[in-house]
């Protein structure tokens, strides 16, 4: 049936003259071509494209084939699949590129999930040869051409294991390589123009080809597991890609340096930010400043005439850019180039003035919400070790101010403590002889002891929650009361010990008073309600997490909660009444 | 070593008024043996001693000087600390005390081709430069020079921001000397380069001094 309708359609369509065909024609031929491919006439349809009377109706319409045609040739059905490659070929080769180009990349952008990895790697090197057809004017069709395959990449699973980049099941690792294989001969023509100084057309082509690496920076390089496999001589596939990409890029005439310090350089406001945005995307440069600074692919392109110090400070605003996502591949990314960029510079090196750049103060706080809140444990450790690598490398009076604006900043208990610790351990040291600094052994310690010895909320401190911090005080107030003898008093701990009795420790007494009062009354009721019997004791509270009800505590569980809150507050009381000791021996002769 | 020294002054001139104390005390200073003077209480500044002493003890002492001839170089001891003086001194000229932001440049510079001598990069202006740069056994790290005539129309000269802190010192404080069209062979210590720690991605080895041959080609 539909092959007579096929014929009918050719029939007519050969009696018009070149360009006459209407609207209707079209239509007719597509929906008679199609039906006879999917009825399996696929041989028949062959001889018909490939007849030479139909040269002019195969040139105008044969590109309305390809639909139908990919989708047989995707089926892999052995009868009908040669024809249809066959068709395909003569297709590609007759017919107009600009038709073919919006018919591939119509092809592409179509095509279901299953399908994508697929779709591409057949298509890509028709499309290829379509663009090289286009000649001098294809700039504009490239972009589109790369932006669409992009696109469909992206929505492919990236492997997270070495075995699943082998297996490569979706085949992103194939598409990528098809990829390389499919921009060659585009860089290439841009590399040999930069020789003879080149024409506008190769400016264009350049641009593209840019804004084609930036994106694949973005995406798949940045969410892709990128380390050697050891003992393998090869690159597995998406570290080849990466590497692939920055060949590109210098290819193209890109410095890194360029690139990863453009922000610096004063440019006048080109045309719309938005194509600065999809020039120089900052995740992209994240990405680029990750590849040669921590896994060094493209490094030998870097200058080795940087200071480490102006390394890290242009490298803050791409970790700062990494650590804020809450996608594991862009976070770990961001703490390992942290720490690369920390452990060029030396230990004690880093002034106090580049806190003063504000990145230098947002990125430790990014840093305490990796360590606090990622629910991936081995993510939050990383990240209180890169923590305190960043207090390592400042000076002391760098690690003064940080200390301090940590503090300020932070709510967090178990981080204050931690600080609290760093500062103990940088008192310690001042102490030791030869390391006097006014900082930690001088008239500035006392504001940041201040800061330390005191209670957030006063008496009304939640003692419970900010355990961590206030066992830190005051470990680090009996420290000071122990090792500064008061005759030295080279903290000052002793002239100042009256205001901290006052404005610290009187206040811990009162609120572990009201603390344990407050509880001691609960233990009590706790412990009527259980004497008046099982029926009239119900469960104190209920709790809901996602939807799930929780079950109820029970009064054994909850009694114990309420003795464990007692046994802290006794814990910190001890630990009063010592330094209270103390300060009773030394000062009262 | 010490000349028979033979007596300036008469008794009587000794208890003159004219003579004051300050002259008796210098001429005892000048020639007189450290341990000598240390006995009679007559080492320090003059003015001090002459509130101390009282004209008679100078007098005495005096005496005392020509009868035990206790001159300068008689003292075995003298000898040695002259000696740990004159090292001393040596010393402190020779070494530049190390002070945080002064003492002596870590690289020194060989003019290879002399520049125009007229324009010279200020502190914030970019410049660009052609380099290469070596280890002291030779192996070239780093280099923008490209001697392949494909590239070499694609290369482009170093282009940084000079005396910012944005390369490694040695660079920073060179190029600001350097005048356009000049070049250059740096050989920069490790210290103004970078340090204890290299860098091992760039084969650089811990406490590496490095050989640079800069060309000086714009300055904004």
């Amino acid at each position: 049936m539909a092959l007579h309708q096929l014929h009918d359609v050719i029939r007519r369509c050969q009696a018009i003259p070149d360009d006459g065909f209407k609207a209707e024609d079209y239509d007719q031929f597509q929906m008679a071509g199609r039906s006879c491919l999917e009825e399996g006439k696929t041989a028949e349809v062959l001889d018909i494209v490939t007849d030479e009377n139909n040269k002019e109706i195969v040139k105008s319409m044969g590109w309305n084939l390809l639909g139908p045609l990919v989708k047989i040739v995707l089926r892999k059905e052995a009868e009908s699949l040669q024809h249809c490659l066959t068709t395909l070929k003569h297709v590609l080769e007759v017919c107009s590129p600009k038709e073919l180009l919006v018919g591939l990349l119509e092809q592409i952008e179509d095509a279901d999930v299953d399908n994508i990895a697929e779709t591409i790697i057949l298509l890509l090197q028709p499309l290829q040869i379509a663009l090289l057809k286009l000649g001098k004017k294809k700039a504009s069709s490239l972009g589109m051409s790369l932006s669409t395959v992009l696109n469909q990449i992206s929505q492919l699973p990236v492997p997270y294991t070495k075995e699943q980049e082998e297996d490569d099941v979706y085949g992103l690792c194939q598409c990528c390589a098809a990829l390389i294989e499919f921009v060659k001969p585009f860089v290439d023509e841009v590399d040999r123009g930069r020789e003879s100084k080149a024409i506008v057309a190769e400016n264009e082509q350049r641009t593209e080809l840019l804004k084609f690496c930036m994106k694949s920076l973005g995406n798949p390089v940045l969410q892709s597991q990128l380390d050697k496999v050891p003992d393998s001589a090869e690159d597995p596939p998406l570290r080849h890609f990466a590497t692939e990409i920055l060949v590109i890029l210098s290819c193209i005439g890109e410095s890194f340096p360029a690139l990863l310090l453009h922000h610096l350089v004063k440019k006048k406001v080109e045309s719309g930010f938005l194509e600065e945005d999809v020039k120089y995307p900052k995740e992209s440069l994240a990405c680029l400043s990750y590849l040669l600074f921590v896994q060094h692919i493209g490094i030998e392109r870097f200058p080795t005439v940087f200071s480490p110090v102006f390394i890290l400070q242009f490298n803050m605003q791409y970790i700062e850019v990494l650590l804020k996502s809450s996608e594991e591949s862009m976070l770990s990314k961001g703490l390992e180039l942290y720490e690369k960029s920390l452990q060029r510079t030396e230990d004690n090196s880093l002034p106090m003035q580049l806190l003063e750049v504000k990145c230098f103060l947002r990125v430790p706080q990014d840093l305490v919400t990796v360590m606090t809140l990622c629910p991936i444990q081995h993510l939050r450790t990383e990240a209180l070790a890169v923590f305190q690598l960043c207090m390592d490398k400042f000076d002391t009076e760098g690690k003064h101010k940080l200390f301090g604006c940590l503090l300020k900043i932070n709510q967090h208990a178990g981080v204050q403590g931690y600080i609290i610790k760093n500062i103990k351990n940088q008192i310690d040291f001042s102490l030791k002889p030869g390391n006097s600094n006014v900082w930690f052994s001088g008239p500035q310690l006392l504001p940041l002891l201040h800061l330390v010895l005191s209670l957030p909320e006063g008496p009304e401190t939640d003692l419970l929650q900010n355990f961590d911090r206030i066992m830190g005080s005051l470990n680090l107030l009996r420290y000071l009361l122990i090792r500064d003898k008061e005759w030295d008093n080279h903290t000052g701990i002793w002239t100042e010990l009256y205001k901290i009795e006052e404005n610290f420790l009187k206040l811990l007494h009162t609120g572990l008073k009201m603390s344990k009062a407050h509880y001691e009354a609960e233990i009590k009721n706790m412990e009527e309600n259980r004497r008046r019997g099982p029926k009239e004791s119900k469960g104190v509270c209920t709790l809901t997490v996602g939807d799930e009800k929780l079950s109820n505590m029970t009064p054994e569980m909850h009694l114990q909660v309420l003795q464990s809150a007692m046994f802290t507050f006794d814990l910190i009381e001890s630990v009063l009444a010592r330094i209270e000791e103390i300060i009773e021996v030394k000062v009262k002769p | 070593m010490a000349a028979e020294l033979t007596r300036e002054w008469s008794d009587e001139q000794l208890k003159s008024d004219d003579l004051a104390k300050k002259d008796i005390i210098k001429f005892l200073q000048d020639h007189g043996a450290d341990s000598f003077l240390a006995e009679h209480k007559l080492m320090g500044n003059i003015k001090n001693v002459s509130k101390t002493a009282k004209k008679e003890q100078l007098i005495a002492a005096y005496n005392n000087l020509f009868e035990s001839k206790r001159f300068k170089g008689t003292d075995p001891l003298e000898k040695v600390t002259e000696q740990v003086k004159a090292v001393k001194i040596e010393e402190k000229e020779s070494k530049p005390e190390e002070v945080v932001d002064e003492g002596p440049p870590k690289y020194t510079k060989y003019v290879l081709k002399k520049g125009d001598k007229e324009n010279f990069p200020k502190k914030g202006e970019a410049v660009g430069c052609w380099y290469v740069g070596t280890l002291e056994d030779g192996t070239v790290f780093d280099s923008n020079v490209t001697t392949s005539a494909k590239k070499k129309k694609q290369s482009r000269p170093f282009s940084f921001k000079v005396g910012l802190g944005r390369v490694i010192r040695g660079w920073d404080e060179a190029v600001l000397t350097m005048s356009k069209g000049e070049k250059a062979r740096l050989e920069i210590q490790s210290e103004w380069a970078y340090g204890r720690k290299g860098l091992p991605d760039a084969k650089i080895p811990p406490n590496a001094n490095l050989i640079f041959e800069v060309e000086l080609v714009s300055i904004d």
